[in-house]
């Protein structure tokens, strides 16, 4: 029922209404994107007032050794989550897709996890995952095995955070599957069976094929979601150890806010600005190419 | 028959995935049971030892009492529904222009927009910091509750939608019985908008409500606390315990696994329509 | 039409919020009223009454209490001082006084302190403890505590192991056997249920044991990072501990517990922390435990009559309008116009009335006699390592994993050889310290 708007209220009429977003967008959006590139060229402490001091800022990043380990874990973390959502919210919106009694208390169950706060998923999985009193590694010892220390050890703790977003976030990305799912001609699959195809072959003949939007649509709310890790790093390891699990987003709160850096972290908020603006453009460039074409 | 034993492996699966997301909740819940002895226990209890004694809410009390997380609910649910109004004034208003007036400038609006769905906080949060510095603001719940009344980006977007999807023949009965602008909003589409409406509203509360960096942030008194900074800070305090923090946990997410339990439909419904949409 | 309505009322809430938060603009009839900010919330009723007096004794004065818990504390003076609104008189930290005195956002004391006698009721040493820790030739804040670190021992634990209680005059070695004897697998096991100490990269747990045998982390002229021999062998020592002699657990394993829990859960028989710890312990452990404290054992090339020891103080407002009356109240408040009851246990007053007062070192309350040990480090030399960005550097706060605590945490939870680990970290640091010591 969509129809293309016409001309039927005064010309001002419409800013009358968009007036808050606009002031919205300018205040809290426009104005801190250009400021921040101005601070970004700053040395500031909050004492005293900022200090111009050119590329030094961006100098420094790029000489920093644990800069670029921090870009690296950022990009690690992306990888791990987004390959992590897309596998299990596809799998589970498979497994789920079924007509049963009480399927949508699984369902909730399954979402329950992305209405809880990452602050108390934190800090229920860090008491889970804990050496000696942890119940999970309690599990692995009675079973024989040696737990390894999930949140301690260098080359584990930046998966484990990641892992455990991919479990909180899962179901929502579960419920856009299905969604898509749902929209998937019932008869089309029908008619393969009948030509007898099994359920892999469908799956990936006809299921994929036809969900091509859909996942591109995950993929890039993955990764613009696979930035969003602070709360949980905040909760569970906190950039720890040996900055293992420290990534861009911490990384600008550490300097602006316990380091009172602020002309540092800003420049490191650019980076992260950057490395998403590239991503958003890659986005709508395969979009327009080859996903509409798809279609 | 073969398809049916297919589906009762697939339910055994179901299950067990589901087990795999609701067993961090039990052990939450289980754990603020346990007295102080108990939650040290190797190997882990399963059940909470004061579960069913006299002193079974004893952790809970503590946490109410001793570190005021009543205090830090009150606050939660009364600023975020605060903003969450915000949001379904701002995003009604912007969401009704987009979709149903034409204009110079809705395109750029529109794409701005989107663009702020894609940036992480963290990009604009110093910035941010100094205006309400600058707007003497900080240390109150201003710069919790004023940015929802100026835009959003996802209820602007489910609202569009919402619109656009009203039946065209109410939209020219209204023109032709001479309605202005403002009483198309209003008495026409307003009053066709509550079940989105009611979902933008949870779905903001709860973001709000889970949020940590800004809160943390803007708040540094004590009394002014949300929830979330409440407990994360708690995490890190002298005399806290497992069990206390758990406790502290438990309250922290109540009170949304309750409207998440009687609007689960609204908010699971929304979440599909975003990705047809998509 | 009611939707319109409910639309009104909101914008009028709003508009009213927005007219809340501008708020101040009171204007008081008093002729002075200072601004006093400190970090302790659990002292707002003492504060009242030392206000009440103060008040009662300086008619015209008013005195207005701004608390502010400790962990947000920095944040928001921060603001004050970029604003331009510091609190006439406010408590300042160790960590800060350098880089805030450089600044110039300290008041310069010198005046007020040759002119008063000052040193008749303080403690001339722990005013030159700060003037030390400003790295400067002036007094620029007025201390009312002093904090010792101090080795924790566990009375039972020593009973059960058939040991001698520790003296100040242990040794390494003195301390290394204990450690042995009270690492103990209770119920065979094979794992420990009571370690023989227990330690993390944290400040109060590393630099007792470096001053104690004579060694600095800090090169004072040029001001970079540069552990001496005898500091490198404290810190060797320690993650020794752990490492060789195994009578300490890594702190990977203790992750389950607050770190400040694991002595008095008695997980650890032994414990090197802060003397403000004494206030925690009374408070929640009581009599389930005895326990004692005793100088931090001596280095093989040093004396533990050094102590690691810093004061907490108050500073004035370099613009305040009313200095007299500030540096008046700030004195007051620091110990001349109060009470011992209205300090946290284990915190030294810097005032000699209140340091002698006979309860300091109450005999109905743990860990009794024990107490005048923090007397004496009081009394002694004491050195620091705060520098300008020290929280950084250390890894302090919410940086804790990080810097040196996250160096000597990486050596003893086995991530890193202690040679490959002060090699990666002496350069970290340095560009830390570069960055305020051109």
């Amino acid at each position: 029922m969509r129809h293309t708007p016409y001309r039927w209220h005064k010309p001002l009429t419409p800013w009358v209404f968009v007036l808050p977003t606009v002031v919205g967008l300018l205040a809290f959006k426009l104005l801190p994107i250009v400021s921040a590139l101005y601070f970004s060229f700053t040395e500031w402490s909050l004492l005293g007032s900022p200090l111009f001091i050119k590329l030094a800022n961006y100098r420094e990043l790029v000489s920093s050794e644990v800069f670029v380990r921090i870009v690296r874990n950022t990009v690690q973390f992306s990888f791990v989550y987004v390959i992590g959502s897309m596998v299990f919210g596809l799998a589970l919106a498979v497994l789920i897709n079924v007509q049963t009694r009480g399927i949508a208390f699984f369902r909730a169950a399954i979402y329950l996890p992305v209405v809880t706060s990452a602050v108390a998923v934190g800090i229920v999985w860090n008491w889970m995952l804990g050496p000696t009193y942890g119940v999970i590694n309690n599990l692995i010892e009675a079973m024989g095995m040696t737990p390894p220390y999930w949140l301690a050890d260098m080359k584990l703790a930046l998966n484990t955070v990641a892992t455990v977003q991919v479990w909180k976030m899962s179901g929502y990305y579960m419920i856009i599957f299905l969604a898509g799912l749902q929209n998937i001609n019932a008869d089309v699959l029908d008619s393969a069976r009948v030509d007898g195809a099994n359920a892999i072959q469908s799956f990936f003949r006809i299921t994929v094929p036809m969900m091509a939007s859909t996942l591109f649509f995950v993929l890039t709310i993955t990764i613009i979601d696979s930035f969003k890790n602070f709360e949980l790093i905040y909760a569970m390891t906190k950039g720890g150890p040996q900055n293992a699990s420290n990534t861009l987003v911490y990384d600008v709160y550490l300097n602006a806010f316990v380091y009172y850096r602020i002309g540092y972290a800003s420049a490191i908020a650019y980076v992260l600005f950057i490395i998403v603006a590239l991503m958003t453009i890659f986005n709508f460039y395969v979009r327009k190419h080859l996903v509409e074409g798809l279609d | 028959m073969k398809y049916k034993t297919a589906s009762r492996l697939r339910l055994l699966l179901i299950a067990i995935v589901s087990i795999i997301y609701i067993f961090p909740f039990f052990w939450m819940v289980s754990n603020s049971f346990m007295s102080d002895k108990n939650i040290f226990a190797v190997p882990p209890r399963f059940i909470g030892d004061l579960l069913f004694t006299d002193a079974m809410f004893i952790n809970y009390k503590n946490v109410f009492t001793q570190f005021n997380f009543g205090l830090y609910t009150f606050n939660s649910i009364w600023v975020f529904s605060l903003a969450a109004i915000g949001q379904l004034v701002v995003c009604s208003l912007a969401g009704f222009a987009l979709s149903m007036m034409r204009f110079r400038g809705k395109n750029l609006i529109f794409s701005l927009l989107v663009i702020t769905l894609m940036i992480p906080v963290q990009v604009t949060i110093i910035p941010e910091y100094f205006l309400f510095l600058k707007l003497n603001w900080l240390d109150t719940y201003l710069p919790l509750i004023v940015p929802s009344f100026l835009s959003g980006a996802f209820g602007t977007f489910l609202l569009k939608e919402f619109f656009s999807q009203v039946p065209r023949a109410l939209f020219d009965a209204a023109i032709i019985d001479g309605v202005n602008a403002y009483q198309m909003f209003f008495r026409i589409y307003l009053p066709q908008s509550s079940s989105p409406m009611a979902t933008l509203f949870i779905i903001a509360f709860m973001n709000n409500w889970n949020d940590l960096l800004r809160p943390m942030l803007y708040i540094s008194s004590r009394k002014l606390y949300t929830v979330t900074v409440a407990l994360s800070q708690f995490q890190g305090q002298y005399e806290v315990r497992w069990n206390l923090l758990l406790a502290g946990s438990v309250l922290s997410v109540l009170p949304l696994i309750i409207v998440f339990a009687f609007s689960q439909r609204y908010i699971i419904e929304s979440t599909m329509s975003s990705g047809i949409k998509g | 039409m009611k939707k319109l309505t409910t639309f009104i009322v909101i914008l009028v809430v709003v508009g009213t919020l927005f007219a809340a938060g501008t708020k101040e603009a009171k204007a008081e009839g008093a002729p002075i009223t200072l601004e006093w900010w400190t970090w302790d919330p659990t002292m707002a009723e003492e504060n009242q009454q030392i206000i009440a007096n103060f008040e009662r004794e300086n008619p015209g004065v008013k005195i207005a209490n701004t608390i502010v818990g400790t962990a947000e504390y920095w944040t928001k003076i921060r603001i004050q001082a970029n604003q331009n609104k510091l609190p006439d008189v406010f408590t300042m930290s160790s960590g800060y006084i350098e880089e805030w005195a450089k600044e110039g956002l300290l008041y310069n004391l010198d005046s007020f302190v040759e002119r008063d006698d000052t040193f008749d009721l303080f403690y001339q040493s722990i005013f030159d403890t700060n003037k030390a820790i400003s790295n400067s030739d002036s007094y620029y804040a007025i201390p009312f505590a002093l904090v010792t670190t101090v080795l924790y021992y566990n009375k039972d634990a020593f009973d059960r192991a058939g040991l001698a209680y520790p003296t100040d005059g242990w040794g390494w070695d003195d301390f290394r056997s204990a450690a042995k004897k009270l690492t103990i697998d209770k119920n065979g096991d094979g794992k420990i249920d009571q370690w023989g100490y227990w330690f993390y990269g944290r400040y109060a747990h590393v630099e007792p044991w470096i001053y104690a045998n004579g060694g600095t982390l800090l090169d004072r002229s040029t001001m970079r990072f540069s552990p001496d021999k005898k500091a490198m062998d404290a810190m060797k020592m320690l993650t020794d501990l752990v490492l060789v002699d195994k009578v300490a657990p890594a702190p990977k394993d203790m992750s389950a517990f607050q770190q400040q829990d694991v002595f008095p859960q008695g997980v650890a028989a032994m414990w090197v922390d802060g003397s403000w710890f004494v206030d925690t312990f009374r408070k929640n452990v009581q009599h389930d435990m005895r326990w004692g404290i005793v100088r931090v054992p001596s280095g093989p090339s040093g004396s533990n009559t050094l102590t690691y020891g810093w004061p907490d103080s108050y500073a004035l407002a370099p613009n305040t309008k009313h200095p007299e009356m500030a540096w008046k109240f700030a004195r007051y408040v620091a110990g001349e116009g109060i009470g011992l009851d209205t300090y946290m246990a284990g915190k030294i007053p810097s005032a000699k009335k209140l340091a002698t007062d006979p309860l300091f070192s109450d005999p109905n309350q743990q860990p009794g006699k024990d107490m005048d040990l923090l007397i004496e480090q009081a009394a002694g030399p004491m050195t620091t390592s705060y520098s300008m960005g020290w929280g950084e550097w250390r890894g302090y706060g919410g940086s804790e994993a990080l810097g040196l605590n996250g160096t000597i945490d990486a050596i003893v939870n086995g991530l890193m050889s202690f040679d490959e680990a002060f090699r990666r970290s002496t350069e970290s640091i340095n560009a830390v310290l570069k960055r305020y010591y051109k």
